[in-house]
């Protein structure tokens, strides 16, 4: 199923591919080029054959000596051999040339044109001496016949005779040149003897002439059967009929490549209407399936819209919920720390009521009283104060008294200073408090220069009344940290925060004390490190990940807001709040880290 | 008027184009054709190789060097020398027109010109080279590379060799001979005594053979028809036999192509053997041993003088 899709598309283009070489194939096979290269063929040939009749004509015309130009008996000839040569490399392109029975009809013609070129070349030869003396023979006679006439005192009979017979042997001559028959040598020949027989008769001035035309005589004698047979030959040769036989083969080849083309013709017909079926069939599938397509795309809009409308409407309610949750999550951490302060204050408040209370007792049982006695004494005896003081037992004992007095009143006095000056520490931690809270309100960013040590005094004074109402000890682990610059408020939130969930984390336990480290500590100089530890109830490994997430908790009240926010204004005091705990029941420790920035030491 | 005074100014026009061209008189013998349209790059290539002495084995022979233009296209020895310096068999005929002869050598062995240079090269006597040689060294040759480059589309072969050689001799037309004008109509061009002489040279039956456009060349004839030449001369050697080494055929024995008399008062020695020296000894040779006639001399000089009008022109000057 995974590599189908390579594979069908591979097939595909298999298919393809065969389909268009099939079709390309047919169309090769039937597209027929062919018949007008037949044609040029036939046409080849048909020239060839008329030059060959041209040239059988010339060469009559030199056996009848019309003409005496042989150039018309060569020029058909390699016109014929060029033209051949053409239809050969024709041939030879069609791969016609390679079937025997091609070849055996074209070494016939060859073989036919080869021997017909041998006998006319012949035939010229042949031809030109024998017209020549057959056009010299009368010359020749008369060569004799004249100086005969000239003779001036011969026997009348006998030189009439030689004449004659003179005569006689060129008539035969010419004769048989005309008609070649056996008759005719002979009679020749007889002809010859009766000139052989005269010459001796006559005088020298004859012999030569005499000699001539018997020579040329011969010649004619000899030429001419040959000449004829050569003729005979030349016109038994079959050049034309070979030619025919190419040009029927040509014809049968034809018909049967037309046949050929036919029958791919139809062959193709065929496989294109399949393939057009093919598409006609292809085509209303494709149809089909856009249909089908179109219409999943449609319901697959209409649930999209549906989805997306769903989603919208639960992003809303999401949205309403987180809203409520952040006013419950503002309105519950408004309200505990509304709690924590009120608590703080009736504490502080507490305090500020048992001293004034111990003041206004004090002022009631003073002893300032007592002076007023010792005045009421030194009045009564005014004039005789000396003796009084002296004399009188009371009077005696009076500056002692006073000296006692004086004692104890200023004892009282300091007594009530300190407790006035604890009252008045009580309403300035109750205006820090009130402060504190107020400082809640605002997110600014102020950085102010402060001592950790107090801010944390400050949180533990914030939650003092909940940790002395849970039995909590604090463990301070303050290390040497100067002055530095800081954002109190933030510092100020997360620390009653973690000392609150410290608190919180340890309010099942029974079984031990309850108790929690506080840690101040510059670590690389760089960094201030604070740090919670309580040994409560830890914090479970698969909850680790979470406790900084908005809305996580595990307490039943809790709203899942402490943390979180802790953890943002860590972050936005570039620092980082982190915990760690090694299980449930073993205690968790928060630990803060934010950049240290020292104060700078003033001039 | 104006008509009759035009027939005026028409009548003398006429008549100089009558006088000045005349029609082309229809004679058994043809004046020479145009050369035939080629391409000049192979015409030059094809120059080039025929004066190119190392087609021969020793580098001693050129095609020019037998076959010399500038006296008739022929030697003027009766047996020309081949690489070794050793005589040849047989005499050298003129290549000029020798591309209108129906076919090559003495023998017609060869069909073509181009088989004709194919055996000349690789013959043991005349330059004695072999082809995988010649196409080697012209290969070698960056000049000769080029030219065949730019000639033929496959370079240099033995087949663009031979078809340079021959483009080249289809050039070698000897025009505009004297002869040739007065068969192309200006019958003034030549004396009464050479029309006489071109009349008894046909009345005497010397056309039998020499006829038609290059004056003999178009067939072959017995050496000897009226009588034994061999036997007068004596000496018989091989290449006397004649086609008959060719065919084997006894009907063939002492055949020989007829020569073309084109420009053959230059070419002399005459014959196949050389061994007419001068024109009046070539010409009784073939009165008595091919027509078997006495001439009297005063025809025998008449004809000699038309044979002179046969001399052409080559490089716009005659021969």
């Amino acid at each position: 199923m995974k590599t189908s899709p390579r594979r069908n598309l591979a097939l595909l283009a298999a298919v393809a591919v065969l389909l268009a070489s099939t079709l390309l194939f047919l169309y090769l096979k039937s597209s027929s080029n062919e018949t007008s290269t037949y044609a040029e063929s036939r046409d080849l040939i048909g020239r060839i054959k008329q030059l060959n009749a041209q040239w059988e004509t010339e060469i009559l015309k030199a056996r009848i000596a019309i003409s005496h130009n042989y150039d018309p008996l060569v020029t058909p000839l390699s016109e014929m051999t060029r033209l051949w040569q053409r239809f050969e490399s024709m041939e030879s392109n069609h791969g016609r040339n390679d079937t025997p029975t091609w070849r055996a009809s074209h070494e016939a013609y060859l073989a036919a044109i080869q021997e017909k070129t041998r006998l006319v070349e012949q035939f010229k030869s042949h031809n030109a001496v024998l017209r020549n003396s057959l056009a010299f023979l009368p010359t020749a006679e008369d060569d004799i016949q004249q100086p005969l006439a000239q003779l001036p005192d011969e026997d009348k009979l006998q030189l009439q005779n030689i004449a004659t017979d003179t005569y006689d042997l060129l008539l035969s001559s010419l004769e048989f040149a005309q008609v070649t028959s056996d008759d005719k040598a002979a009679d020749i020949l007889l002809g010859m003897n009766k000139l052989g027989v005269n010459k001796q008769r006559l005088p020298e001035q004859f012999h030569s002439p005499i000699d001539i035309l018997s020579n040329h005589v011969t010649l004619i004698l000899r030429e001419q059967p040959v000449v004829n047979r050569l003729l005979e030959n030349i016109e038994a040769i079959p050049v034309a009929e070979r030619l025919d036989d190419i040009t029927g083969l040509l014809n049968k080849d034809q018909q049967q490549s037309d046949a050929i083309d036919q029958r791919y013709h139809f062959y193709m017909l065929v496989f294109s209407t399949l393939l057009v079926l093919v598409l006609v069939y292809l085509a209303i599938r494709l149809m089909r399936s856009f249909g089908e397509t179109q219409r999943v795309n449609k319901e697959l809009q209409t649930a999209n819209e549906v989805l997306e409308q769903r989603v919208e409407e639960r992003t809303r309610e999401l949205k309403d919920t987180q809203s409520e949750l952040l006013d419950t999550a503002r309105q519950a951490g408004m309200a505990e720390i509304a709690t924590n302060v009120l608590h703080n204050v009736g504490n502080v408040l507490n305090s500020v009521n048992i001293s004034a209370d111990l003041v206004s007792r004090r002022l009631r049982s003073s002893k300032a009283q007592g002076l007023g006695k010792a005045m009421q004494l030194i009045n009564e005896h005014q004039s005789d104060l000396g003796t009084f003081l002296t004399q009188n037992e009371k009077g005696k004992l009076l500056p002692g008294y006073l000296n006692q007095l004086v004692e104890a009143i200023a004892l009282e006095q300091q007594g009530m200073t300190e407790e006035l000056a604890q009252l008045s520490k009580s309403v300035d931690h109750i205006k820090d408090i009130v402060a504190t809270q107020q400082s809640y309100a605002g997110a600014n960013n102020l950085v102010e220069p402060l001592y950790i040590s107090e801010l944390l005094e400050d949180a533990l004074r914030m939650n003092a009344g909940a940790l002395t109402r849970h039995h909590v000890t604090v463990v301070k682990e303050y290390g040497d940290v100067p002055q530095v610059m800081g954002d109190k408020h933030r510092l100020l939130l997360i620390l009653i925060n973690l000392i609150s969930n410290a608190k919180y984390a340890m309010s099942d336990l029974s079984n031990r004390a309850r108790q929690i480290t506080l840690g101040v500590k510059v670590v690389e100089d760089t960094i201030l490190q604070i740090s919670v530890k309580d040994d409560g109830e830890g914090i479970a490994p698969e909850n680790m990940t979470r406790i900084f997430a908005h809305g996580f908790t595990t307490r039943k009240e809790g709203h899942g807001f402490g943390l979180h926010s802790c953890a943002l204004a860590a972050i936005e005091m570039n620092g980082h709040l982190t915990a760690h705990s090694d299980g449930p029941g073993k205690g968790a420790l928060f630990t803060l880290q934010i950049p240290l920035n020292p104060v700078m030491e003033e001039a | 008027m104006s008509r009759s005074f035009c027939y005026l100014l028409l009548a003398p026009l006429l008549g100089c184009c009558l006088i000045a061209s005349g029609a082309p008189l229809d004679e058994p013998l043809k004046p020479l054709p145009a050369v035939p349209e080629q391409n000049p790059l192979q015409v030059e290539l094809g120059r080039r190789l025929f004066n190119e002495p190392r087609l021969s084995v020793n580098n001693s022979l050129s095609c020019a060097s037998c076959h010399r233009l500038e006296i008739g296209g022929a030697d003027d020895k009766a047996l020309s020398t081949g690489f070794k310096g050793d005589p040849l068999t047989i005499n050298t005929p003129s290549v000029f027109n020798a591309s209108l002869n129906f076919r090559q050598f003495w023998n017609g062995r060869a069909d073509s010109l181009e088989t004709q240079a194919h055996e000349v090269v690789q013959s043991p006597s005349e330059m004695g080279s072999h082809w995988e040689q010649v196409v080697q060294m012209l290969s070698a040759d960056p000049d000769y590379k080029n030219a065949f480059t730019k000639a033929y589309p496959d370079g240099v072969t033995m087949n663009n060799v031979q078809s340079a050689l021959a483009t080249y001799e289809r050039t070698l037309i000897s025009a505009n001979s004297r002869f040739d004008q007065y068969l192309s109509g200006n019958t003034e061009i030549l004396t009464t005594d050479e029309k006489y002489g071109y009349q008894r040279f046909k009345d005497y039956g010397c056309i039998a053979c020499h006829q038609g456009v290059n004056i003999g060349g178009n067939m072959f004839q017995k050496f000897g028809v009226m009588g034994d030449y061999f036997q007068a001369r004596g000496n018989p050697t091989e290449a006397d036999l004649g086609r008959y080494l060719v065919t084997k055929a006894e009907e063939d024995r002492n055949v020989f192509k007829v020569p073309s008399l084109r420009n053959v008062a230059v070419t002399a020695p005459y014959f196949h053997d050389g061994s007419a020296k001068t024109l009046e000894e070539a010409v009784d040779v073939m009165f008595k041993f091919q027509l078997g006639r006495v001439p009297s001399d005063k025809d025998k000089d008449l004809i000699i003088k038309f044979l002179k009008t046969l001399t052409g022109e080559w490089g716009g000057k005659p021969l």
